[in-house]
């Protein structure tokens, strides 16, 4: 099986790299579309400066949600640097936007205290409106969306006001108590960064360091307020948190957790059933000493189970390879990077499962590139300090200074195209999306709602990029949109398959997955030459399930669960 | 064959990471261990460990007790034991040769960064086995692990330059058919620092040595990405390298 997997995935990749110039599908409209604004990494003031700008080369995110519900999704874009201003995106409806962060009172993600790291729209007051948790190194903010655009902090009264050095956050009802619940994945452990009080605040090994973060769990009460129930509910960890995936991984009703680790093992905790989770790590991921970054799922082979996808770092230095865990259905997992061509896309930061041409196969966009600088590499100079017999890595003081040096930079994207379930093909070159930007977060959207889903991508330190689909000769598709009345508002968790032309595909609402970027929470299914929906199957969190038929093609379609049953 | 040569054919007799065809070596190793029980338990470890600690410089001894410790996965057992060995026999050439070789069988079980720092302690045993006594199979050894380390560590030269003085010695004693493997690391080193011409001369001047060679004629007869293809999967570090010597000396 894996050596035909291979032979097809060389047979396709080989001609794949005989395409030469680009070809309509993307265009980069960031500045047309007013969204060019850099972001500028934060630099500190402290002992362990010369080493700590390069290390925290993060914080350029996006997150996509219809924030003023008027049918348009919006976009939050955060900076890092000390007076970063972030940015709230409207969508005019024209492929334009217009920053309205200052008015909405957003925009003051950074200070010296605090640098934004991510962002994630969730609604936690089940309003119907997507509100907002800026994630940051520092404390964290909540903001309450009041509608007509503004938005009200309430990180203190809903009881989030803590130090975290959060860099991840997603939101899914794990309970199904009908509010989603938020679970932060924190980067370093809770010191001030901007002025620690202890030189050893690094990871204590590169492959199983345990002085972290780790994950937080907080239980939404339902009344505006949030209990930490991360020990309670069986998620403590103490990994270098990267990224948190949540999905229901063994169809049983109850969404599952991956986190993504850096400097050592990915963790994997089954949803219970009864308000707690399990550490399964070993038996469904094994023990791995990589460098975690992003946890996107989807149903890559179409097979009704979720897969997920997790970048790692690869380079010549350091071959550790990506992951593509296939599900096997049994809460057991198999890496097919190799075989799928889905394993070396360099240093890896965010990725996204999504169907850009509408042929009803799942695609990926990976970013990648850790700091493009000068051409001196700093590779040696870290490599000659872990080679230090004794050396005491979560000590700052004993890491090299970066400088000017690069790190795994300049390197171009990937755009996956699926071949059907069975390997993927780099077509970043043929339609121009192979940047070599410094690449971390993606929000995926159908920005202009013409059926071809768009890309936003923040990079780290410079220009952002806003590609729109253009894609010619595309098949047809659908959308979804989900109202949750017994489960949550924005059907977080609900899973839908759509049953069209011969097959049928899974989709679900997911709460924020992959490093720091939050695609659309509506459901886009590409449907191929499929003129007809046969039937769309809808599993609410609540356990409801719903039959449609009749459902057109090529247009959004509102969902509402059917809350008698 | 004066005592010089008798010393260079037996040490090279010893050879190293990739000198052995994994099916060979393979086929070799499984009549030094009949005996034993298979994978090796932790009595066998005990009495391969007490007869080499008889005899600290036997490379046959270590060759089989590291051949136990891979089936019984007990590397960090054996990199103990062999650091213990060294510290009480530091003269032991051999000794550090095998505690090197150590260090290298545990790489395909270890993380990427402790696969740096595992063959970083391997070439510091090679060089104190060379430092102690000379040998074709310690510069060839040596030479050869410097190619597995990305160009960017600048540490290819050093292979370049060891595996030239390996290919000195082999030419000065009766040919052996492991000296190939010389021909086929040096141009592989030449070709990491785009020197092609080297390369392909190196490869061409061993293939007249030993016409016929498979590898020789592989890297011969491609180029470019093909070419890179072919040098790169012969140095991955992920892919367990056979460290097994018996087949050398099953041939003799």
């Amino acid at each position: 099986m894996r050596v035909v997997l291979a032979a097809i995935a060389a047979a396709w990749f080989a001609a794949a790299g005989a395409t030469g110039s680009i070809q309509p599908g993307f265009e980069d409209i960031t500045a047309k579309a007013g969204v060019s604004s850099a972001h500028h990494n934060r630099t500190f003031e402290n002992p362990y400066a010369h080493i700590m700008a390069g290390y925290t080369a993060l914080g350029a995110s996006a997150s996509a949600a219809d924030y003023d519900g008027d049918g348009f999704d919006d976009l939050f874009v955060t900076d890092s640097s000390v007076d970063g201003r972030n940015h709230l995106y409207h969508n005019n409806g024209n492929l334009t936007f217009t920053d309205v962060a200052a008015q909405a009172g957003i925009d003051s993600g950074n200070d010296r205290a605090n640098a934004s790291a991510d962002s994630l729209w969730f609604d936690f007051d089940n309003d119907g409106r997507p509100d907002l948790l800026v994630v940051r190194f520092g404390q964290n903010e909540l903001y309450r969306n009041l509608g007509g655009g503004r938005f009200e902090n309430v990180t203190k009264a809903a009881g989030l006001e803590r130090y975290l050095n959060a860099i991840t956050a997603v939101a899914f009802d794990y309970d199904h108590d009908g509010f989603v619940d938020l679970f932060v994945g924190a980067y370093f452990q809770p010191v001030n960064l901007f002025n620690p009080q202890t030189p050893r605040f690094f990871p204590e090994s590169f492959e199983t360091a345990n002085n972290g973060g780790g994950v937080l769990a907080f239980h939404n009460n339902g009344n505006g307020t949030f209990t930490d129930v991360t020990e309670k509910i069986g998620l403590k960890t103490s990994g270098w948190t990267l990224d948190l995936g949540h999905a229901d991984a063994n169809n049983d009703g109850w969404d599952d957790l991956y986190v993504a680790c850096d400097f050592g093992t990915d963790r994997f905790f089954v949803n219970n059933g009864n308000g707690t989770f399990s550490d399964i790590t070993e038996k469904a991921i094994g023990i791995d000493t990589k460098k975690g970054m992003n946890v996107d799922w989807g149903d890559f082979d179409n097979d009704g189970l979720l897969d997920i996808y997790v970048t790692n770092i690869t380079d010549d230095y350091m071959k550790e390879g990506n992951f593509l865990w296939k599900n096997n259905g049994n809460l057991t997992f198999t890496d097919v990077s190799r075989e799928t061509n889905t394993y070396d896309t360099g240093w890896g930061w965010g990725a996204k499962f999504f169907d850009y041409d509408n042929d009803g196969w799942l695609d990926l966009y990976v970013t990648n590139g850790w700091v493009s600088a000068g051409s001196e590499s700093y590779v040696p100079d870290v490599f000659e300090m872990i080679i230090k017999p004794g050396i005491d890595l979560a000590d700052a003081r004993n890491w090299p200074p970066m400088g000017t040096k690069s790190l795994s930079g300049y390197q171009k994207k990937r755009l996956f195209h699926n071949e059907r379930g069975q390997a993927f093909t780099d077509q970043a070159p043929k339609y121009g999306v192979d940047s070599i930007r410094d690449g971390r977060g993606i929000a995926i959207a159908d920005f202009d709602n013409d059926g071809r889903l768009d890309m936003f991508v923040a990079n780290a330190n410079g220009q952002p990029f806003l590609y729109h689909n253009t894609m010619p000769g595309g098949g047809h598709w659908a959308e979804f949109a989900l109202r949750g009345v017994k489960s949550n508002a924005l059907g977080v968790g609900a899973q839908v398959r759509v049953t069209a032309g011969g097959g049928t595909q899974l989709r679900f609402v997911d709460g924020g997955n992959g490093f720091a970027g939050q695609s659309s929470m509506r459901l886009h299914v590409g449907l191929g030459g499929a003129a007809t929906i046969d039937k769309v199957e809808v599993r609410w969190p609540s356990g409801v399930k719903q039959t449609l038929t009749g459902v057109p093609v090529d247009r959004l379609t509102k969902i509402v669960e059917d809350s008698s049953r | 064959m004066n005592q010089r040569g008798r010393a260079i054919v037996a040490a090279a007799i010893m050879v190293v990471a990739q000198a052995v065809g994994a099916q060979t070596a393979g086929r070799a190793f499984r009549p030094v261990i009949a005996t034993m029980a298979f994978p090796a338990d932790d009595a066998d470890l005990g009495r391969l460990e007490a007869a080499l600690t008889s005899a600290p410089d036997d490379l046959k001894a270590g060759n089989d007790y590291r051949m136990a410790v891979i089936q019984a996965k007990a590397y960090d057992r054996a990199i103990a034991f062999f650091q213990k060995l060294v510290t009480a026999n530091p003269a032991a050439a051999n000794a550090h040769l095998n505690y090197g070789f150590a260090y290298v069988d545990k790489i395909p079980d270890a993380g990427a960064i402790t696969q740096v720092i595992l063959a970083n302690n391997a070439l510091g045993e090679f060089t104190k086995s060379i430092e102690i006594k000379p040998s074709w199979i310690g510069l060839y050894t040596r030479g050869n692990s410097y190619l597995f380390w990305p160009r960017i560590f600048n540490r290819t030269h050093l292979g370049i330059d060891d595996l030239n003085e390996a290919l000195k010695m082999q030419k000065a004693v009766p040919k052996q058919p492991y000296h190939v493997r010389v021909y086929i690391a040096l141009g592989d080193g030449y070709w990491k620092i785009d020197d092609l011409t080297a390369a392909a001369n190196t490869w061409r001047e061993g293939l007249a040595q030993f016409p016929g060679n498979a590898q020789l004629q592989a890297r011969l007869s491609r180029q470019g990405d093909d070419l890179k293809t072919l040098i790169e999967a012969g140095y991955d570090p992920a892919k367990r390298v056979d460290t097994s010597l018996a087949d050398l000396w099953t041939r003799r």
